[in-house]
C-alpha cells in the first residue's frame, strides 16, 4: 500500500503571508480571478504560447504578492502535475498528423508534440492557479464564494460537511490501513481485495454514526440550518481593482495575441 | 507503486466545446439529486450525504495491486448508489469531486462537468436503476443482490472510462482507436477490484444495517424521498 496520500491533506490550508493584500481579498473575487485565468488558458488555440506566458505572468504576480514560495506550489502541485504529465507525454506517438519524427523504434508527430505542448501548459496553469486559491483562500471561504456566486446552497452545504468531517475519516482510514499492514496485509493480486470491502464498510458505519452524534450535538447547541458567520463577505474596492487588473491583463491578451496565432 | 488516477481529467485535455458540453448533463443530475434530497425536507439528509461524501473520499484512499506494479483505487459512484439511490448519489460524488478539484488541484475546473459525469453521474445512474429494475425481477436473495451490485460496479468503472475515451476522443486529443482500447483494458482490471470491494462492502452493509441500504427496499417512484433515519449506535 502506498503512503502517498498521507501527506495529501497535510499539502492543503493556508500558505504565504495571511495578511498579505490577495488572502485579504473577498473569495468570489479570487474564485472569478481563478475562472479566469483557467477559462483563457484552457480556451486558447494550442501554439498560443503568448497567452500562457501572460498567464503564467498573472499567477506569478499573484504567488508573489500573497508571499508565497515556488517552491510551496512545486510541493502542492507535485501530487497531481507529474501524473498529468505521464497522461500527456503518450500524445505524440498516437497522435497523427503534421510531419513524422523518428525516435528510435518510436514516431512521434508534430501535430501530436504541440498537443502535449499546450495540453501540458493548460493543466499546469490550471493546476497552479487551484493551488494559489487553495493557498490564499481557507476552503469554508471558498464555499462561500461559491454560495455567494449561485452554486446551491443545499450542494455548499452538503460540501462543508464532507469538508469537516474529512479530516477525521481520513485519520479513521489511516488507522485502518496501519491495522490491515500490521496484521500482514499485503494484497499482491486483485483477489485480496475483498478485505478492504470490509475496511470499507467499517469506515462506513463509523462514519455514518459520528456524522450523525456531532450532529445532533450541532442541533443541541442551536445549529439551525447555517453556520454562524463572523464576517460577511464583503466586495470591497480592493476587490474589484484586483478583478479588473486580472481580467483587463488576460481578456487583451487573449482576444489580441489569441487570435493572431 | 504506481497508482492509476487517470480518471480525472485535467484542464487542457478536452476541447471547449466538448468541456462546455459536460457540464450540462452534470448540473442537471446534480440539480434533480439536490431536489430529491429536499423533497421532503428531510434534514437529516445534509450531513448524512456529507459525511458519506467525506467517506468516498476517505475510501478512495484504498488501493489495491492490479498488474505490473500499478495499481487502482476504489471510486465508490457504485457503493453510493446502492447507499443513496441514483440521483443522490450523484450530489455525493459531485461534492467529491468537487473538493477534489478546489482543495486538491486534483482535475481542472474546467473540466469539473466532464469528471462528475464520468465518474459520478454515469456510474451512480447506471447502478442505482440496474439495481432497482432488476430487484423485482431477480428472487429476493442476498446472492443475486451481491451479484448485481458486483456487476453494476464493474459496468460503472467501464462506462465512466469508455466516456472518458470518446471525450478525448471528440476534442481529437488522442485517436479514439488508440485510447479506447487502453482505459477499457486497464478499467476492465480496475472495474474487477471495484466490484469485488462493492461486493464485500455491501455484503457487510446487509449483514449489519440492511435498513441504510436505499435501492433495497424503495420502490422506483419513492426513489429519493427517506433514508431512514438512523438508531444512535457505538462507533
Amino acid at each position: 500500500m502506498s503512503v502517498g496520500c498521507n501527506h495529501m491533506l497535510e499539502l492543503t490550508g493556508l500558505a504565504g503571508d495571511p495578511a498579505s493584500a490577495i488572502h485579504r481579498l473577498d473569495p468570489r473575487a479570487k474564485l472569478m480571478g481563478l475562472i479566469g485565468v483557467t477559462v483563457v488558458a484552457v480556451s486558447a488555440p494550442f501554439s498560443a504560447w503568448p497567452v500562457w506566458i501572460v498567464c503564467a505572468c498573472v499567477l506569478a504576480a499573484v504567488a508573489g504578492t500573497a508571499r508565497i514560495r515556488p517552491r510551496v506550489v512545486w510541493r502542492r502541485a507535485r501530487v497531481i502535475l507529474p501524473l498529468v504529465i505521464f497522461a500527456a507525454v503518450f500524445l505524440p506517438f498516437v497522435r497523427p498528423g503534421g510531419e513524422t519524427i523518428e525516435i528510435g523504434p518510436f514516431t512521434m508527430t508534430t501535430a501530436g508534440l504541440e498537443t502535449f505542448a499546450g495540453v501540458s501548459a493548460k493543466a499546469t496553469i490550471g493546476v497552479v492557479g487551484a493551488v494559489l486559491l487553495g493557498a490564499t483562500t481557507t476552503f469554508p471561504s471558498v464555499l462561500r464564494g461559491l454560495e455567494a456566486l449561485r452554486v446551491p446552497r443545499l450542494f455548499v452545504l452538503i460540501a462543508a460537511f464532507a469538508y469537516r468531517y474529512l479530516f477525521v475519516v481520513v485519520d479513521e482510514v489511516q488507522r485502518m490501513r496501519a491495522a490491515l499492514a500490521s496484521r500482514a496485509y499485503r494484497p499482491r493480486n486483485l483477489r485480496h481485495a475483498g478485505a478492504l470491502g470490509r475496511v470499507a464498510t467499517a469506515l462506513f458505519l463509523r462514519t455514518y454514526a459520528r456524522g450523525e452524534r456531532v450532529y445532533l450535538a450541532m442541533l443541541s447547541r442551536g445549529y439551525a440550518g447555517s453556520m454562524p458567520q463572523l464576517e460577511p463577505l464583503s466586495f470591497a474596492r480592493a476587490d474589484a481593482v484586483f478583478l479588473a487588473l486580472v481580467v483587463g491583463t488576460l481578456v487583451p491578451a487573449r482576444v489580441l495575441i489569441g487570435a493572431a496565432v | 507503486m504506481f497508482e492509476l488516477l487517470a480518471l480525472h481529467i485535467p484542464d487542457g485535455f478536452l476541447s471547449n466545446w466538448v468541456a462546455a458540453l459536460c457540464w450540462l448533463p452534470a448540473t442537471a443530475a446534480v440539480a434533480i439529486g439536490l431536489r430529491k434530497s429536499t423533497a421532503e425536507l428531510i434534514e437529516p439528509r445534509i450531513p448524512v450525504l456529507g459525511v458519506t461524501a467525506a467517506f468516498i473520499f476517505a475510501a478512495q484512499m484504498l488501493n489495491f495491486p492490479i498488474a505490473g506494479g500499478t495499481s487502482g483505487h476504489f471510486l465508490g459512484a457504485a457503493l453510493a448508489a446502492i447507499l443513496l439511490g441514483p440521483w443522490v448519489a450523484c450530489v455525493a460524488m459531485a461534492v467529491v469531486i468537487a473538493i477534489q478539484a478546489f482543495l486538491f488541484a486534483d482535475g481542472g475546473i474546467t473540466a469539473l462537468g466532464a469528471n462528475t459525469l464520468n465518474m459520478g453521474v454515469i456510474g451512480a445512474l447506471l447502478v442505482g436503476y440496474l439495481m432497482l429494475w432488476t430487484r423485482d425481477l431477480l428472487p429476493k436473495r442476498r446472492g443475486a443482490f451481491l451479484a448485481i451490485a458486483g456487476a453494476g460496479a464493474w459496468l460503472a468503472v467501464m462506462a465512466g472510462a469508455a466516456a472518458t475515451s470518446f471525450e478525448l476522443a471528440i476534442s481529437d486529443t488522442v485517436p479514439l482507436g488508440t485510447v479506447l482500447p487502453a482505459m477499457l483494458g486497464v478499467h476492465a482490471l480496475v472495474g474487477i477490484g471495484e466490484a469485488i470491494i462493492t461486493v464485500a462492502a455491501v455484503g457487510a452493509v446487509l449483514a449489519t444495517r440492511p435498513d441504510l441500504i436505499a435501492v433495497r427496499d424503495l420502490t422506483l417512484r419513492e426513489l429519493g424521498r427517506s433514508l431512514p433515519t438512523p438508531t444512535p449506535e457505538g462507533a
